[in-house]
């Protein structure tokens, strides 16, 4: 009896020591947490495509034929979105387009500053700015080729087993042309199994 | 007396303000119903009731708060799916079965991520619908397949899989809408487009008629006293106030100075709602389009999924029963105070024993749908619903779309009960 009452206090004692703890985890070491599309899969895709890229050479074919300059890009909207998960897929884009830029192989254009960019440009335009030192209209770059891809899953649930396959493809295309300067895929499959009592 | 406090009212018995001012269309005030019914709910219904405000939200327009509460719920469910917690089992078997949090029905779960593909249409996040759509196919797959000929006439849902082709269709994914459409025509064949064009210029409209039934608990209570070789007593029967005298093997009648025991035999039935609408019809520009045709009997469903679970519920009715009345008599050959104790706490346990009444209470008794090819430009649709003898018993909001910029304009009206 006597050790069941100092059990329970010691329970007590335990639960009360109970708090918020953090813990900075390391990105490059992070790995999933379930079956679902996890920020461990973002780095496992940027690594992949980028190491692909950088083997392809159409960027060093590129800068070859153009006297070392680089090509100037676009990002899809967004990498299309087909698997079963409410996924923030720009990340995806913009986490490939800056190591592209870091690692001095494209330029791009930015598609999301084009208001901003516009406003700036009437506004230096006008008589509140010194028009010897404002920013030109007419000096937009137009992008010749543009980044894009698509993340798909395959899900298979059985009782506690949950099964899941993703793939993202990749690839560049030619805007003037439409061919397909790059492609690649990243694919994974996770499974996870529920225990039978919460 | 905190057990007998914990299960006095049942989840039938505390919706039943919200359920009706929601069936009434009063919207805002079946919303604070459940902002309070929330907000007091324990963590084992929690979730239910952010199922029903999940829904009232939807019927409002608030999608987003519609979208945050089905989805919090949806993942609460997933992560409970399929496990077992040992305390809930115990408590469920020693108090009542509404001691385990809420875990629902397949039609349920499917019904969630259908109203969630529709929050996230009718809000105009068409990516979110489609990632909807990818997850309400998935959910179709796993909670039908297997189930038998039969079985699937019953318990498939077919607006999930109607709400799934017009996204592929939206999408313009023919050949899987054609996929959906074909499992939509085994259950509900009248629903199912003639053709599949994702270029033709339609008008969908869906709307709800009548109530979820909904379920009670039904007990049966009394007591018993052995008096030597005779078993006397009395019970009460579900609805009756007048108890039933039983006296086996003797005729002899009960006294306050002998030991009895109590019992109480709790279990839940489904009961179908009335409906004061019985069709309804599609009012479009001023005119009538015609009868709104039947794409889902989601009252049959709820009840074929009830009666399926019946056995193994009554089965575990019996054994709470048995495990109480056990407990009465368990101190029989012990000391007066362990005696005293277990009979007070079996007499305790039966008397709290309640059937879980627990299910979707907003969801609709029947899902019906109008389709017409509909020319570009600005119109405005209505739908009035009709009683048995052919009289309007309630008219929707008109609403206004204009068919400019996508060919397939898809309408929710919550409707009528």
């Amino acid at each position: 009896m006597k050790l069941i009452v100092v059990s329970i206090m010691c329970l007590a004692l335990v639960a009360g020591c109970g708090g918020t703890s953090t813990k900075e985890i390391d990105i490059s070491t992070d790995t999933a947490e379930s079956s679902d599309f996890a920020s461990a899969d973002l780095q496992r895709i940027t690594d992949g495509m980028m190491s692909s890229i950088a083997t392809n050479g159409f960027f060093q074919q590129y800068a070859a034929q153009n006297a070392g300059e680089k090509p100037v890009m676009l990002l899809a909207k967004e990498l299309k979105n087909n698997t079963d998960e409410h996924i923030n897929t720009r990340l995806i884009l913009e986490k490939i387009r800056t190591r592209m830029v870091n690692e001095g192989l494209a330029q791009f254009v930015d598609d999301q500053a084009f208001d901003l960019a516009l406003e700036q440009l009437n506004l230096q335009a006008s008589d509140l700015y010194d028009n010897t030192k404002a920013a030109q209209i007419g000096r937009f770059v137009g992008a010749k080729f543009v980044l894009r891809g698509t993340i798909s899953n395959i899900r298979k649930v059985e009782g506690r087993t949950n099964i899941n396959y993703q793939n993202v493809t990749m690839d560049i295309f030619e805007v003037e042309t439409l061919l397909i300067k790059w492609t690649d895929e990243v694919e994974f499959k996770r499974v996870t199994e529920k225990g039978s009592f919460r | 007396m905190a057990l007998i406090a914990l299960s006095c009212a049942t989840y039938t018995a505390k919706m039943e303000f919200s359920r009706d001012l929601y069936y009434m269309g009063r919207y805002e005030e079946a919303l604070a119903g459940l902002n309070n019914l929330a907000a007091d709910a324990s963590g084992r219904d929690y979730y239910l009731y952010l199922l029903e405000r999940g829904k009232v939200n939807l019927a409002l327009g608030q999608y987003d708060s519609a979208i945050v509460d089905l989805q919090a719920a949806e993942r609460r469910f997933l992560d409970i799916e399929a496990t077992r917690s040992v305390s809930e089992m115990f408590a469920s078997m020693l108090i009542n079965p509404t001691m385990s949090e809420y875990q629902p029905e397949a039609h349920e779960k499917i019904m969630i991520s259908t109203y969630l593909l529709l929050a996230y249409w009718l809000e105009g996040d068409r990516e979110g619908a489609f990632v909807e759509r990818n997850r309400l196919v998935e959910r179709l797959d796993r909670y039908t397949k297997g189930l038998s000929a039969e079985d699937l006439m019953a318990l498939d849902v077919p607006f999930a899989r109607y709400v799934a082709a017009l996204m592929y269709e939206v999408e313009g994914r023919a050949d899987d809408a054609r996929i959906e459409y074909e499992a939509l025509r085994l259950v509900s064949p009248e629903a199912a487009p003639p053709v599949i064009d994702p270029s033709l210029r339609e008008l969908i409209v869906f709307t709800e008629v009548g109530r979820a039934p909904v379920k009670v608990s039904t007990e049966i209570r009394g007591y018993l006293q052995k008096d030597g070789g005779a078993l006397l007593g009395f019970f009460y029967l579900p609805g009756s106030t007048e108890p039933q005298a039983f006296a086996l093997a003797g005729l002899n009648s009960l006294t306050l100075d002998k030991p009895g025991v109590l019992f109480t035999f709790a279990f839940p039935q489904c009961i179908k709602q009335r409906r004061t609408a019985v069709y309804c019809r599609l009012v479009i520009d001023g005119m009538n389009a015609g009868d709104m045709i039947p794409v889902d009997d989601l009252e049959n469903t709820a009840y074929t999924a009830y009666k399926k679970d019946l056995p193994l519920t009554l089965l575990a009715a019996a054994f709470r029963t048995y495990l109480k009345t056990v407990a009465q008599t368990a101190g029989d050959d012990k000391g007066k105070e362990t005696k005293i104790a277990l009979d007070v706490l079996g007499k305790t346990l039966a008397a709290v024993d309640r059937a879980d009444t627990r299910s979707w209470q907003t969801l609709p008794a029947e899902i019906r749908t109008f389709r017409m090819e509909c020319t570009p430009g600005a119109h405005e649709v209505f739908i009035k619903y009709y009683g048995e003898r052919g009289e309007v018993v309630s008219i929707s909001n008109t609403v206004k779309f204009s068919l400019d910029n996508t060919p397939k304009q898809i309408l929710f009206l919550p409707g009528a009960a």
